[in-house]
């Protein structure tokens, strides 16, 4: 009898100690995998390897890629690595996600207006008032100031990540300018031109329409008296690591993309620099950190904002989106409240859970890291990108000590929380051209405007292509997914 | 259209035109000399001379074919070689990614890496000849880009100014440089058939001489290949049609505000009529002073149209 091909995901090894998002115990590919293994499965790794290749190309030429300076001082450009396999989400288990995260973005949002207003959650005690005053992201600037339409967060990017018991849980909130969906539009593309069949086979929901969504939420803020609203994108420049995506979305939006330079402030209202002269923009998505977005009101130095627009902001002539401050939400130390705020602001439960945090302001919390740095991911609050975490198990004893020296220098700054097991999803290694168990995270968008949210169905799925590594983020070497939501 | 943006496409458009000529001329002149009719005076030096005359560099005195090949082509630390000239294409159209079309942008993309991932060795033994044909195979790709996938409004004008701009300033420089060579020629004495060599070497250099056999049907001379590339105002590669096309995209541009003395398109539109009624009787002897002057004049155009429009 004839023996039967060995398929590609054949010599993929289970790793018992992690939630595999493909495979069940007895090493089937789950119901929702299993035509996507029978697909791949018919592939040689020679085939595999074409398509990635090919791939790989076509994003080459689109321009996702980033700049690396070698010696001789000729720029070399890569891609950010991406992974054919994609992550599919059923649509049952992606249901409950949405309603988490719009349920948790909404709180969010009532959260921050009560911050800047009344601060009745503050007098309440069911946040800490200190925790509030004490973050370099609580802005004066907007006290008593309502952004158009109530909206401070009209883009959010929730990051959630799946445990070994098989739930999702709140990673953290990303509040201020949440990058990655072109990424997620660009996987979209390529996989639909790699495996058009299975698009068809499966049903996946698209994600086409996130610009025409940005959009509209953008159009719902426009300042009163705006008939028809100029919109722009503003971005700190093509030298930015986010660049692509700055212009992917103008360009799809079809609105111009701005940097602070083509920008002015005259009498309150701002003008963009066009061929014929001045013209008004109603309202701005910036890509730019509050702190450089005005020098005369943050940084000074800042070469990339615009003197005079907060003034013109405060005065109701120009929207911001998001709204300056929100980046005291996405404290880590905040996050932790996250539950109590749903509580409080929504009389609901929250959907989603958080990871267990402990706090290092709170001196019961403190004494228990200092005790256990070696069990938990130890993370200063205010830092984004991966940096500044420490994973516990990883850490040499002197490492430890460093930690230590660390919190007890600013407990304010540090939370921890155990070691969450992140899923671990099949992924195609290039150095061993085999499938190999990587831990991934999701990345959700969800957009919020006057009366209206939307949220993307699907999502970024940013896997960490170094085996055990659990920090995805693209500056520390990880990569992404499609991510596929299914009926 | 912002100030930058439009800067961006004006200087994209001068980029992409600015390389596919100096590809062009390369080529025609590398080639068509391997096998020409007066071969002793084409030595080699000669040849890699007048390629460097174009890249506007004269400092270069003991240098040897692969030196020459280098620095045309692939050095980035030459601003003027082939790959910088793509090279700054490229980054300008990073620079307006959003106001142009995705199909142009990832054209430009593919374009750039395909330059710049060139194998050096191939290029300096036996790539030189497909590495310049592909800078004028991608070329035509963007044009058809330019042309197809752009609304027909200002972004699409101002990279039109900007191709027509550099059209006219290489077209003079190639013939500069190329009657630099047939003066040293005719100064040796030659046939006149020898000299129909250099005239149609001359019209290839411009990507010309099909039109112009057609159009003439005649061994090409001096007075045709000039009259023929400077007035013809139906030779897409001739001054006269260059100037129409900046006249036809900067009015795009000005919506045709009234065109008071020393405006730009006063000052565009002066020399398109001057070429449209000029005769070559009138300028045989001052061959080189015409084409200076309309260097000159096109130059200060394009600075004008820069302060206008790009500088804001």
């Amino acid at each position: 009898m004839e023996q039967p091909l060995k398929g590609i995901l054949d010599s993929y090894t289970k790793e018992d100690s992690h939630y595999d998002e493909v495979f069940k115990e007895s090493g089937e590919p789950k119901e929702h995998y299993q035509r996507i293994v029978e697909r791949f499965n018919q592939y040689s790794v020679a085939d595999f390897e074409r398509i990635n290749n090919e791939v790989k190309a076509a994003f080459f030429n689109q321009g996702i890629t980033f700049a690396v300076y070698s010696e001789d001082k000729k720029p070399d450009e890569r891609i950010f690595p991406f992974d054919l396999f994609p992550r599919i989400i059923p649509g049952r288990e992606w249901s409950q996600l949405e309603n988490g995260v719009i349920q948790r973005n909404r709180a969010i949002n009532l959260f921050l207006d009560d911050l800047y207003h009344k601060k009745k959650i503050l007098k309440d005690k069911v946040v800490p008032a200190d925790l509030i005053f004490s973050s370099k992201n609580y802005l004066k600037e907007m006290v008593d100031f309502t952004p158009a339409g109530g909206i401070y967060t009209h883009i959010s990017g929730t990051d959630l990540i799946k445990h070994t018991d098989g739930k999702y849980y709140i990673l953290e909130d990303n509040l201020r300018c949440p990058s990655g969906v072109s990424y997620v539009l660009s996987n979209r593309l390529a996989l639909k031109k790699s495996f058009f069949d299975l698009f068809t086979k499966l049903q996946t929901k698209t994600i086409y329409q996130y610009p025409e969504q940005l959009l509209e939420i953008l159009k719902t803020v426009k300042p009163k008296n705006t008939e028809v609203p100029t919109i722009v994108v503003v971005t700190p420049g093509m030298y930015n690591s986010a660049y692509f995506e700055h212009s992917f979305l103008a360009q799809k939006m079809g609105i111009p993309l701005v940097e602070g330079r083509d920008l002015f402030v005259d009498r309150n209202f701002v003008y963009m620099k066009t061929i014929h002269g001045p013209t008004r923009v109603d309202v701005i998505y910036r890509r730019v950190d509050d702190e450089f977005i005005d020098p005369l009101c943050f940084r000074k130095d800042s070469m990339l904002g615009v003197p005079g627009l907060m003034n013109a902001y405060r005065a109701g002539n120009v929207t911001l989106a998001n709204a300056p401050g929100t980046g005291v939400a996405d404290d880590k130390a905040v996050y932790h409240y996250v539950p109590d705020i749903i509580k409080y602001y929504l009389n609901e439960e929250p959907i989603l859970n958080n990871v267990l945090t402990y706090h290092c302001d709170k001196e019961e919390d403190c004494r228990y890291v200092l005790e256990n740095i070696d069990k938990l991911v130890v993370k200063p609050v205010d830092e984004s990108g991966g940096y500044g975490i420490t994973i516990g198990t990883s850490l040499t004893k002197a490492e430890i000590e460093e930690v230590k020296v660390r919190i007890k220098s600013n407990p304010r700054k540090y939370i921890a929380q155990p070691i969450m097991s992140l899923s671990v999803h099949a992924t195609f290694i290039e150095e061993t051209k085999e499938f190999e168990p990587r831990h991934i995270d999701l990345r959700t968008f969800c957009l919020m405007g006057k009366e209206s949210a939307y949220i993307l169905k699907g999502g970024l799925t940013r896997v960490a292509l170094k085996k055990g590594n659990l920090i995805v983020n693209s500056s520390q070497g990880g990569g992404s997914k499609d991510t596929w939501v299914l009926d | 259209m912002l100030s930058r943006v439009a800067n961006n496409l004006y200087w994209m458009g001068r980029y992409i035109e600015r390389a596919e000529h100096f590809a062009r001329y390369s080529r025609v002149l590398y080639f068509s000399t391997l096998d020409a009719p007066i071969l002793k005076t084409y030595d080699r030096k000669f040849v890699l001379e007048s390629i460097l005359y174009m890249a506007g560099i004269f400092d270069m005195e003991e240098i040897s074919e692969k030196e020459v090949l280098l620095k045309i082509g692939l050095e980035l630390q030459n601003s003027n070689s082939i790959l910088s000239n793509i090279t700054f294409a490229r980054e300008n159209a990073r620079g307006a990614r959003n106001a142009i079309s995705t199909d142009l942008w990832e054209a430009i993309n593919k374009y750039y890496h395909l330059a710049r991932n060139y194998p050096q060795d191939t290029y300096l033994t036996t790539g030189f000849y497909d590495f310049t044909m592909m800078i004028q195979d991608q070329t035509s790709i963007l044009s058809s880009k330019i042309y197809g996938t752009l609304m027909h409004d200002g972004e699409w004008a101002i990279i039109l100014i900007g191709m027509y701009i550099e059209r006219v300033i290489q077209i003079i420089r190639i013939i500069n440089s190329k009657l630099h060579d047939i003066y040293k020629i005719e100064q040796a004495g030659h046939t006149v058939t020898e000299m129909s060599f250099e005239w149609t070497t001359l019209l290839r250099c411009v990507e010309a001489f099909d039109m112009n056999r057609k159009f003439y049907r005649e061994i090409p001379d001096r007075e045709q290949v000039l009259e023929f590339l400077m007035l013809n105002p139906h030779c897409p590669r001739s001054i006269a049609y260059a100037l129409n096309g900046i006249r036809r995209y900067e009015e795009k541009i000005s919506r045709n505000e009234r065109k008071d003395s020393n405006t730009i398109g006063f000052n565009i539109g002066k020399l398109v009529e001057q070429y449209r009624y000029l005769s070559f009787d009138e300028y045989k002897d001052d061959i080189y002073g015409l084409l200076n002057r309309t260097h000159d004049k096109v130059t200060q155009i394009g600075s004008e149209f820069e302060k206008k429009y790009l500088s804001f």
